[in-house]
C-alpha cells in the first residue's frame, strides 16, 4: 500500500493583500518516493501551491486557508514552517539570495546549525550531503567563486539531510545554461532514485524536464488543477498549447509532419519512443519543398575586427571577429563566463578592447564616448528593475533625450514615436509600478530606441518568462526588425529562442569565438555544441534516429515553422 | 572579489587564524578594555610590540593594509602636532606639573620633554589600537565573529546581522556596478571631467532608486530561504564555522582572564581612584 505524503483536499488559497483566492478547490495526492511535475503558465498556481506545501504561506505571505492540507500525515493549519521544513526541503529559484552562508561548508550547515546540532555531528553530515550534489572539493569556497550551478547544487545539499522527505524544486531551471540545465535535471533524478525522497519540481519547461522520467504530472491553470496523469498521455492530450505550454520540438515536429500521435508509443522519452508508426510520415515531410526564407544582406552597420580584452591579468576575449549587417537578428550563446557579457560591454563602449577596435558604419568607435555610443547600440539589461529609475513612463522613456539636453518638441516627437512602436503609447502616462514584467521590458525597450540606435543588445531579454510571455516579448522583438528595420543582437542561453527568432548564432568559448554560423548549423555541430554548454535538441535526436541528416533536418524544421508563423501573420493582419 | 576585501571569508592557516571565534573576539575585548584604560609605555609598548609579531606571523598580504597603516600614521601625525599647537605645554599636567623645556621657537611654542613624552605616548596608544585591531580582523572570519558574539550571550539574531552583511554586500556592489552601467549608456555623466559634483551627485541618486528596489527584493528572497531551513526555530544555535577548543585557545583563555582581572585591578586603582599625577614619567 502505497503511504500518501502530500494530501490535499478540497483546498483553497487566498493571499491577505488579493480579492480573489488563487487556489480552488485542489484535490491532490502524491505518494512517498513519487517524483512529480507540477506544470503551468506564471500565474497559474503553482508556486503557490509549492508554497503551501513548505509552510511559506502563510507563515511568510499571509492568506486564508480553506479544506485539508496534510503533510506527512500533519495538517498544515495547526504546524509552523519550522515543523514542516523537517519533513519538506525546498531549493528557490533565486541560487544567489538563497546561499546565506558565506562559504559552502557553512550554507549547507545552515538548517543543522539552527537545529543547534553539535559541529562534531555536523562535519559528516555536511561532508554527506555535499557528496550527494559532487560538491565536496568546494567546502571551502565562497559564494563569489561558484557558477549559477553550484550554488544551486548547495542549496539543494542544504535541504537533503537525512530526516527531509519530500524535496520541492521551484524553477530549478530558471538561471541555468542548457547544458547545466540537463546536468540538474539528471542530479534530481539520481538523487529520487537514490534516496527514494519524493520529489516535486515546478517548472514551466516541460521539454527540459522529461529529459529524465518523471511519474506524473499535474498541469496547473488559474488556480486550478487541469490534468494529473502520466506524461504521455499529456503530450498527446493537445492540452499544452491550449494551456501555453511549450511542447517539445520533436512532438511538434510529429504533429507537423502529420503523425497521429499515441500514447502507447512511449512518446514522453525522444531517446527511447517506438518511432516506428511515425517513420514513414517524418521522413515523407523531409523531403517536401519547403521555400527558405533568405534575408538580403543589408550594409554593414558594426564591424568586430579582432578584440581582446582581459580584466586585470586574466584575458576574457582572445582575437574576436565578426561583422553585424543592417536589419539581422543574431544570438550571441554561450556558457557563462565565456565572454559574452563582456563582448556586450565592449559593444556599448563601457569597456574598451586592449587589442584591436570596433567600427561603427565604418567609424572607429574610439573617437566616441560611452553616451555618443549609446545613441548608436543600445543596451539592455537582463533585469527591467535595474534599469527603470521614474515613475511615469513617458518620463522613464524620455531620460535619455533630457540629458542629452534635447528641446521639448524635438523631445516629445520622438517620444511618441517610440511609444507607439512599442505598443506604450496608450499607457503613457501610468505608473511604471502598474504594468506587468513584459511591459517593464517593453519600456526599457523604448528607453533606448528613443535614441534611435542603428542596433540595441538584448541580454536574456526572456530570462524566467513562460511561454507566453516569451512569445509575447519575442514577437514584439520580430515585428520591430521587421516594420522598423532595428537589429537585434540577443545574448542568450534559450536555443529555443536562438531557432525561432534569429538567422546567425556567434558562439563564444573560453573567450574565443567559435562559431559564426546558421543557426541550425551550430546547433548540429557536436564540437560547438560541447564547446558552448549547449545541448543537442530533440529535433536532433529525432533526425539521427529516422536515419536523416541533422543539420538538413533541423534547417527544414526552422524553415517551415517561419513558414506557419508567417501565414499566421498574414491571415492575423 | 574575495581578495579585494581586507577581511577573510575562508579562515587562514596560521596559528592566530586557528583560534576559535570565541577566543578572538573575547580576546580583542579584552585588549581593547586594555588599551583604553592605559596611558601608560610600560602597558601599551609590549602590547604593540606583540601586536607587530602577531601581525608578521599571520603573513598578511602587505600590499592592502599598508594604506591603512600609511593613512592612521598619518592623521595621528597631524592629530598630535594640532594637540601641541593648541597647548606646547600640555604635558606639563600629565606628567606631574614640571615643564622641562628643550627648545623655545618663540614666545609660547616651546618644546618640552614632557610634551613629547605625552604626545609620544598618545601616538603609540592611537598605533597600537590599530595593530591591535588589524590583528583582530585579518585573522576573523565573518562568521566567528557571530560564533564569538555569540558565545558572550548576544542574542543570534544581531550575531546573524554581521555575517549576512558581509554575505551580501558584494552583490549589491555588483547590482550598483551594473546599474551603473544600464545609466551611463543612456546617457547619464558619471566622470569628474565631465559633470559638475552636484550633477553627479544628482545622477548617484538616481542609480539608487532602482538599486534599492532590487536589494528589497532580495531581502525578501532571503529571508524565505532561512525561514524554509528553520532559522529563528529555537532559542540556542550552534556554529559550523566554530572550531573545537585546541590548546592554543586554552592557552589564550588563561591569558585573556588574567588580563581582564589586571584590567580590572588598574581600572579601580588608577583611573577610579585618580592620584596626582595621572601618567607613569620616569624623568620627573
Amino acid at each position: 500500500m502505497k503511504k500518501p505524503i502530500i494530501e490535499f483536499k478540497d483546498f483553497g488559497f487566498q493571499y491577505k493583500s488579493q480579492r480573489e483566492a488563487t487556489l480552488h478547490n485542489i484535490n491532490l495526492t502524491v505518494y512517498e518516493g513519487e517524483k512529480v511535475l507540477i506544470l503551468g503558465p506564471s500565474g497559474s498556481g503553482k508556486s503557490t501551491l509549492a508554497n503551501c506545501i513548505n509552510g511559506l504561506n502563510p507563515f511568510s505571505y499571509e492568506g486564508k486557508i480553506t479544506g485539508s492540507l496534510k503533510i506527512a500525515g500533519m495538517e498544515t493549519k495547526d504546524a509552523s514552517i519550522f515543523a514542516i521544513s523537517k519533513n519538506v526541503g525546498t531549493v528557490l529559484q533565486d541560487s544567489d539570495a538563497q546561499f546565506v552562508g558565506l562559504s559552502v561548508g557553512e550554507d549547507i550547515a545552515f538548517a543543522l546549525e539552527n537545529e543547534s546540532v553539535p559541529r562534531q555531528k555536523m562535519i559528516p553530515k555536511v561532508l554527506k550531503a555535499s557528496k550527494i550534489v559532487e560538491m565536496e572539493k568546494y567546502l571551502l569556497h565562497v559564494p563569489y567563486e561558484l557558477s549559477g550551478g553550484q550554488k544551486q547544487k548547495v542549496s539543494l545539499a542544504g535541504v537533503i539531510h537525512d530526516e527531509v522527505r519530500l524535496l520541492i524544486f521551484d524553477e530549478p531551471l530558471a538561471a541555468l545554461d542548457p547544458k547545466t540545465g540537463m546536468y540538474a535535471v539528471d542530479l534530481i533524478d539520481r538523487i529520487h532514485r537514490e534516496s527514494n525522497k519524493t520529489v516535486l519540481i515546478i517548472e514551466h519547461r516541460l521539454e527540459d524536464v522529461l529529459y529524465r522520467h518523471v511519474d506524473r504530472i499535474v498541469l496547473m491553470n488559474e488556480g486550478n488543477i487541469v490534468f494529473d496523469d502520466v506524461p504521455d498521455k499529456l503530450l498527446v492530450s493537445g492540452l499544452l498549447s491550449r494551456y501555453g505550454i511549450r511542447e517539445p520540438l520533436y512532438i511538434t515536429a510529429l504533429r507537423y509532419a502529420g503523425c497521429e500521435l499515441t500514447e502507447d508509443t512511449g512518446i514522453a522519452d525522444v531517446y527511447h519512443m517506438n518511432l516506428e508508426p511515425y517513420r514513414e510520415k517524418l521522413l515523407e515531410k523531409e523531403k517536401m519543398k519547403v521555400e527558405r526564407y533568405e534575408q538580403e544582406p543589408g550594409e554593414e552597420i558594426l564591424r568586430v575586427s579582432e578584440v581582446s580584452f582581459a580584466y586585470g591579468r586574466e584575458e576574457v576575449l582572445k582575437n574576436v571577429s565578426f561583422t553585424i549587417r543592417k536589419g539581422e537578428k543574431v544570438s550571441v550563446v554561450g556558457k557563462n563566463g565565456a565572454g559574452k557579457s563582456t563582448m556586450a560591454k565592449l559593444l556599448s563602449g563601457i569597456h574598451r578592447p586592449a587589442k584591436g577596435n570596433i567600427y561603427i558604419k565604418g567609424e572607429d568607435y574610439r573617437n566616441y564616448s560611452i553616451k555618443e555610443i549609446g545613441e548608436r547600440i543600445g543596451y539592455v539589461m537582463q533585469n527591467p528593475n535595474q534599469m527603470i529609475v521614474k515613475d511615469i513612463i513617458r518620463e522613464e522613456v524620455e531620460l535619455a533625450l533630457i540629458l542629452r539636453g534635447k528641446s521639448r518638441e524635438e523631445m516629445d516627437d520622438k517620444v511618441k514615436k517610440t511609444l507607439q512602436m512599442c505598443g506604450l503609447y496608450g499607457m503613457r502616462n501610468w505608473p511604471v509600478s502598474a504594468v506587468s514584467y513584459g511591459q517593464k521590458k517593453r519600456i526599457t525597450i523604448a528607453s533606448m530606441l528613443v535614441l534611435e540606435p542603428e542596433i540595441i543588445i538584448l541580454d536574456e531579454p526572456t530570462a524566467g518568462q513562460d511561454y507566453y510571455h516569451y512569445t509575447e516579448i519575442m514577437n514584439f522583438l520580430d515585428d520591430l526588425n521587421r516594420k522598423y528595420g532595428i537589429t537585434i543582437l540577443f545574448i542568450t542561453h534559450d536555443m529555443h529562442l536562438a531557432i525561432e527568432y534569429t538567422d546567425r548564432a556567434i558562439v563564444f568559448s573560453e573567450g574565443e569565438l567559435v562559431a559564426d554560423s546558421p543557426v541550425y548549423k551550430v546547433l548540429s555541430d557536436d564540437k560547438v555544441i560541447e564547446k558552448a554548454n549547449l545541448k543537442q535538441t530533440s529535433l536532433y535526436e529525432l533526425a539521427h534516429r529516422i536515419g536523416s541528416d541533422p543539420e538538413n533536418y533541423i534547417e527544414q524544421f526552422i524553415a517551415y515553422e517561419r513558414m506557419i508563423k508567417e501565414n499566421g501573420r498574414s491571415t492575423a493582419d | 572579489m574575495a581578495g579585494q576585501l581586507l577581511i577573510n571569508l575562508i579562515p587562514g592557516e596560521t596559528t592566530l587564524h586557528k583560534l576559535t571565534g570565541t577566543t578572538k573576539v573575547r580576546f580583542f575585548i579584552v585588549l581593547l578594555v586594555f588599551i583604553i584604560m592605559s596611558f601608560d609605555i610600560r602597558l601599551l609598548l609590549p602590547l604593540c610590540i606583540l601586536g607587530i609579531v602577531g601581525l608578521l606571523s599571520m603573513k598578511p598580504n602587505w600590499k592592502v593594509i599598508k594604506y591603512f597603516f600609511i593613512i592612521t600614521g598619518v592623521m595621528n601625525l597631524i592629530n598630535i602636532f594640532l594637540f601641541w599647537l593648541v597647548d606646547p605645554d600640555c604635558g606639563a599636567i600629565w606628567c606631574g606639573g614640571g615643564s622641562t623645556v628643550l627648545y623655545q621657537f618663540s614666545g609660547r611654542f616651546i618644546i618640552t620633554a614632557e610634551s613629547i613624552w605625552y604626545l609620544s605616548v598618545r601616538f603609540l596608544k592611537m598605533m597600537t589600537s590599530l595593530v591591535i585591531s588589524m590583528v583582530f580582523i585579518l585573522s576573523i572570519t565573518p562568521s566567528e565573529i557571530a560564533a564569538g558574539l555569540y558565545s558572550i550571550k548576544v542574542p543570534y539574531k544581531i550575531c546573524t546581522i554581521f555575517s549576512m552583511a558581509f554575505r551580501y554586500i558584494p552583490d549589491i556592489a555588483r547590482d550598483f556596478d551594473n546599474i551603473k552601467i544600464s545609466m551611463q549608456v543612456r546617457g547619464v555623466e558619471l566622470d569628474s571631467k565631465k559633470a559638475s559634483f552636484m550633477t553627479r551627485i544628482k545622477q548617484y541618486v538616481l542609480i539608487l532608486v532602482p538599486l534599492i528596489i532590487s536589494s528589497f527584493d532580495r531581502v525578501g528572497n532571503i529571508a524565505n530561504a532561512m525561514d524554509l531551513r528553520g532559522y529563528g526555530k529555537g532559542k540556542t544555535r550552534t556554529y559550523y564555522s566554530e572550531r573545537e577548543e585546541q590548546k592554543a585557545d586554552k592557552a589564550a583563555k588563561i591569558l585573556y582572564c588574567g588580563l581582564f582581572l589586571f584590567c580590572i585591578y588598574w581600572i579601580i586603582t588608577k583611573n577610579i581612584m585618580p592620584q596626582p599625577s595621572k601618567m607613569w614619567y620616569p624623568f620627573s
